[in-house]
Formats: C-alpha cells, sequence, structure tokens
C-alpha cells in the first residue's frame, strides 16, 4: 500500500477517534450521568449487544436511502435536462423545485404516509424528495456552463444539436451530476430515518430508537444514532467511490485499463509532460 | 479553393466586417493580419459557417457553402480539449459529431498522431499535457476531420515565445505532410512571414483588406531564412501598412 493511500485512511480514522475522544472527554468533564447520556464506548456497547436485532434494520434502512437516492437522481437528472432544452420549461419548473425543497420534510412526511401507507414507497419519496434538488441544481448548472467556444466549435464541425448533446453536453455533466449526488448522499439517510420515524409500526432503526427513548435505554438510542451516521458516510463514500470510477479524467493522467498495465504505468502530472 | 467574395456583416445595424474578398490557392498558407477588433473573427466565422453574412458568398471548392458548417476544419487559440476524452478520442471527436466514431477512424487517427510526435500519448488525458502539446492535439483534431480547408484563428496565440518557435517549425512538417489549404490569423507579424505564401492586411474595424503581400522563401523554411533580407523586408513592409493603419 503506497504512502499516499494509508494516509487517505489513516487521517480519516484519525478524525473518528478525534469525536469520540472529545465526547469521552465531556462526559467526564461535566461528570454527566450514563442513562443522561453514555459515553461512547457505552454506545457502542450497546449497539453490539443488539447487533441481531439492528442488524437487519440497519439493512432496511440502507435499502429505503438506495431506492430513494437512485429515484431522486434519476428525476433530478431528467429535470435538469428537459429544463437545459427551453427557457419555457425551465422558467415554469425553477419555481417548483426552489418550492419542494422550501417544504418542512417533517411537515410534508405525516401526509405521505397517510398517502403511501406503511411500506417502504414513503420512506423512498421523502428520501428522493430531498436527493433529486441537489442533483438538479447541479447538473442544470453543469448544463449552462458548457464552454460556448467549445459548443460552436463542435457545430463548425457540423455537429447536429443532438449529436453535440451527446457527445458534448451530456460528458459534461458528469462532474456536476456527482457533486450533487454527494450533497444528495449525505442528506439521504436523514431523509429515510424522517419517513421512518412518522411511518413506521415499529420495525425500523427510527422504531428502535424510539423505544429505547421510552424506556431510558439512553445508551441505545445514541448507539443507534452512531449506527445511521455510519451508514449515511458509508453511502457517501460508496459514492465517492463510484465518482472516481466514472469520471477517471479527474485523478489520473492516462485512461485506465483493465488488468495489471493499469496500476503500474507511469504517472504523470499536469505541468511535467514534455 | 476557398473563395470569399464580398462577404460582410453587420450587427444590431454597426458593421463588423466591410465587403470582404479573398482566395486562397490548393495548398496555400495565407495570413491574415491586422489590428484587435478588425473582423477576422467575424470572418472566420462566416468562412466557417456559424455565422450567415449579410451579403456575398463562400466557396470551397468551387461548391457554395454559404451559412453551411462543417465544410472546413477549425481551430482556435484555446484548444477546447474535451477532458473527459483521451488525446485520441479528442482526435477523433470530429467523427464523433458526425456520424460515430469507427476502429478506422481511430487507427487513422492513432496513425496520424503517431507520425507527428504524439504517438506515445494517446491515452493521456488532457489535462495531463502541457500547452503546446494540447494545441497539437487540438491540430491533429482539426486535420482528422478530414477538410481539405483548416481555419487557425491564432492557434498559437497564447503560447510561450520559445514553445510557439517550436509549433511553426512543427506546423511547417504537419502541412507539408497533409497538403492542406491553410488561412491563419495572427497578431504576430514574425509568425505570418515565417509561415506565409502570402500574407493579407486589414485595416481597422469595421475591417477590409488593405494590402497584401507575396513571401518568396523556399520551403522548408528555415531560421536563416526567417532573418533574411527578404523575410526582413516583408516585416517592415507589413509593420508599416499596420501603423499607417493605427494612425488614421
Amino acid at each position: 500500500m503506497s504512502r499516499s493511500t494509508l494516509r487517505a485512511i489513516l487521517i480519516p480514522l484519525a478524525s473518528v477517534v478525534l469525536v469520540f475522544a472529545v465526547w469521552a472527554a465531556l462526559i467526564r468533564l461535566f461528570g454527566v450521568d450514563s442513562f443522561v447520556a453514555p459515553t461512547p464506548l457505552e454506545a457502542l456497547g450497546a449497539v453490539r449487544e443488539d447487533w441481531s436485532i439492528l442488524w437487519p434494520l440497519a439493512l432496511q434502512t440502507l435499502e429505503e436511502t438506495i431506492y430513494g437516492f437512485v429515484a431522486g437522481a434519476v428525476l433530478g437528472f431528467v429535470l435538469a435536462v428537459g429544463m437545459a432544452q427551453t427557457r419555457i420549461v425551465r422558467d415554469l419548473l425553477y419555481p417548483v423545485l426552489v418550492g419542494s425543497q422550501a417544504v418542512p420534510i417533517i411537515a410534508i412526511a405525516a401526509p405521505l404516509v397517510i398517502l403511501l401507507g406503511f411500506g417502504i414507497l414513503p420512506k423512498v419519496v421523502i428520501v428522493a424528495w430531498i436527493v433529486f434538488f441537489p442533483v438538479a441544481v447541479s447538473v442544470l448548472d453543469g448544463l449552462a456552463r458548457v464552454d460556448p467556444d467549445l459548443v460552436a466549435l463542435a457545430r463548425a464541425m457540423g455537429g447536429s444539436r443532438a449529436r453535440i448533446f451527446r457527445v458534448i453536453r451530456l460528458p459534461a455533466t458528469v462532474g456536476p451530476l456527482f457533486s450533487g449526488l454527494k450533497i444528495g448522499a449525505t442528506y439521504a439517510v436523514t431523509g429515510a430515518v424522517i419517513g421512518e420515524l412518522v411511518g413506521s409500526t415499529g420495525s425500523s432503526l427510527a422504531g428502535y430508537q424510539r423505544q429505547a427513548n421510552s424506556s431510558l435505554d439512553t445508551a441505545a438510542v445514541w448507539g443507534s444514532t452512531l449506527l445511521m451516521t455510519a451508514i449515511g458516510i458509508g453511502w457517501f463514500l460508496l459514492v465517492v467511490g463510484i465518482e472516481r470510477l466514472a469520471t477517471p479524467w479527474r485523478t489520473r493522467s492516462t485512461r485506465p485499463r483493465l488488468g495489471f498495465g493499469a496500476s503500474i504505468r507511469p504517472d504523470h502530472r499536469p505541468g511535467d509532460a514534455p | 479553393m476557398l473563395a470569399v467574395n464580398g462577404v460582410s456583416r453587420a450587427f444590431d445595424g454597426a458593421p463588423a466586417l466591410a465587403p470582404t474578398s479573398l482566395n486562397v490557392a490548393a495548398g496555400e498558407f495565407v495570413s491574415l493580419v491586422g489590428p484587435s477588433g478588425c473582423g477576422k473573427s467575424t470572418l472566420f466565422n462566416v468562412i466557417s459557417g456559424l455565422l450567415e453574412p449579410d451579403a456575398g458568398s463562400v466557396r470551397i471548392a468551387g461548391r457554395d457553402v454559404t451559412g453551411r458548417p462543417g465544410s472546413v476544419g477549425y481551430m482556435l487559440q484555446k484548444d477546447l480539449l474535451a477532458p473527459w476524452r483521451t488525446v485520441l478520442g479528442n482526435i477523433v471527436l470530429g467523427a464523433a459529431l458526425t456520424r460515430g466514431v469507427t476502429a478506422a477512424d481511430r487507427a487513422a487517427a492513432a496513425e496520424l498522431a503517431e507520425r507527428h510526435g504524439l504517438g506515445g500519448f494517446l491515452d493521456h488525458y488532457p489535462h495531463a499535457l502541457s500547452g503546446g502539446m494540447r494545441q497539437r492535439v487540438a491540430l491533429m483534431r482539426t486535420l482528422a476531420t478530414g477538410r481539405d480547408v483548416l481555419l487557425l484563428d491564432e492557434p498559437f496565440g497564447a503560447l510561450d515565445a520559445q514553445t510557439r518557435l517550436g509549433m511553426h517549425r512543427w506546423l511547417q512538417e504537419v502541412r507539408a505532410a497533409s497538403g492542406s489549404t491553410v488561412l491563419f490569423v495572427t497578431h504576430d507579424v514574425d509568425e505570418a512571414v515565417f509561415l506565409s505564401d502570402r500574407v493579407l492586411v486589414m485595416g481597422p474595424r469595421p475591417g477590409a483588406i488593405v494590402d497584401e503581400l507575396a513571401i518568396d522563401l523556399p520551403r522548408p523554411r528555415t531560421l536563416e531564412m526567417a532573418t533574411s533580407e527578404a523575410a526582413v523586408a516583408a516585416k517592415r513592409r507589413i509593420l508599416s501598412l499596420l501603423h499607417a493603419e493605427a494612425t488614421t
């Protein structure tokens, strides 16, 4: 493992340890009782104790997150592409976009449950509701920022409108798309949990937490919160990983090849080319 | 090969290009020099088909291509390489934009790049290349469209003087191999003299061509020729024309 890879793993781990250390120190410093607020070790212990219950619930939350995230990303992307085509459509839909985010999610969650039932659907809709916005805005922005000179060049080369869209405009949105996806990824799990809080009959992470709360099992409340956070971080990292694979030109100097040659080719950096 | 006939254009009533005519013979290298805002860019946009002229026509090999893009190869000061495409992917951009890239396009592009010193960079992304290399790729992209007439709009304008000298030699070689007809815009009088068969001098806005002079130097041109009596005389003449236009 190279030095830089090691750093890329160790430093974020160190920041997790740092957060836990500050948390533990504050508990000690103020002499907080453990039923008021647990130390990180107590919270983690509660997760380990109930792992067999929590694990399937975590998978369920993850499932809601994934479906909602994908639905929201597709919706946001399609909306942005559609809006970029004509000014009227854009001017018509932009206020709707902004309005959708002004609606307090927590307030719309309950009516959505009445509308869509207690199953996975309202959670997916809430996640999608949260995710589509940053994706749509980023992609719209990306489409607007395509270099007009590049488009003029493409026209001078004889490119039709449709071809220019496919060969120039669409690939240019990939970077902005991932910017939107990363913002969406951090909020997506929050959306799923809000859906669970409002519309669950009990068997969900949020339901577990509510139950722990009412039985004054503070360690389990904090522990399940940690678990939700971990899912959020994990999801974000996955999106970052996909981004690296999907946009090799941002991090590599040459096109990746499959097989062994890919990693051992000499790496040029901007500026040191002949 | 390229015949521009009485082309003019105004924007919102303000003339940007006075009626202009010029001819470039097959295989000829013609430069346009003139002050900023003299209408060179407007003229290029008309020839490339991006802009409809108010009057006049553009013909290539006898065919009327006025207002019809896709008839000439076009290159600007900005390299405009697509960052997500490799060097090879950028060279075949013309095919991607018109009919889809075939294996033959890729092979031809690779062969072209190798012949002109870019062979080791086919899989590189543009950000990994220097400014000079990027302009070389941009020229390869222009050549790969297979057009006989190339419009080069200050292609080396953003490069440092040292790199530019290398590019001049390289461009000579490339053109000797391709036999392309070139119309070249530049601010650099030395560059115009060194590269061209003929130099056209444009007047200030709304420019038209005020004079032309032939550069009678054999090819390939060498450093000695760049400083020869004939070259210096040509440079003096062009500069005096530009100065005269600047003061009137």
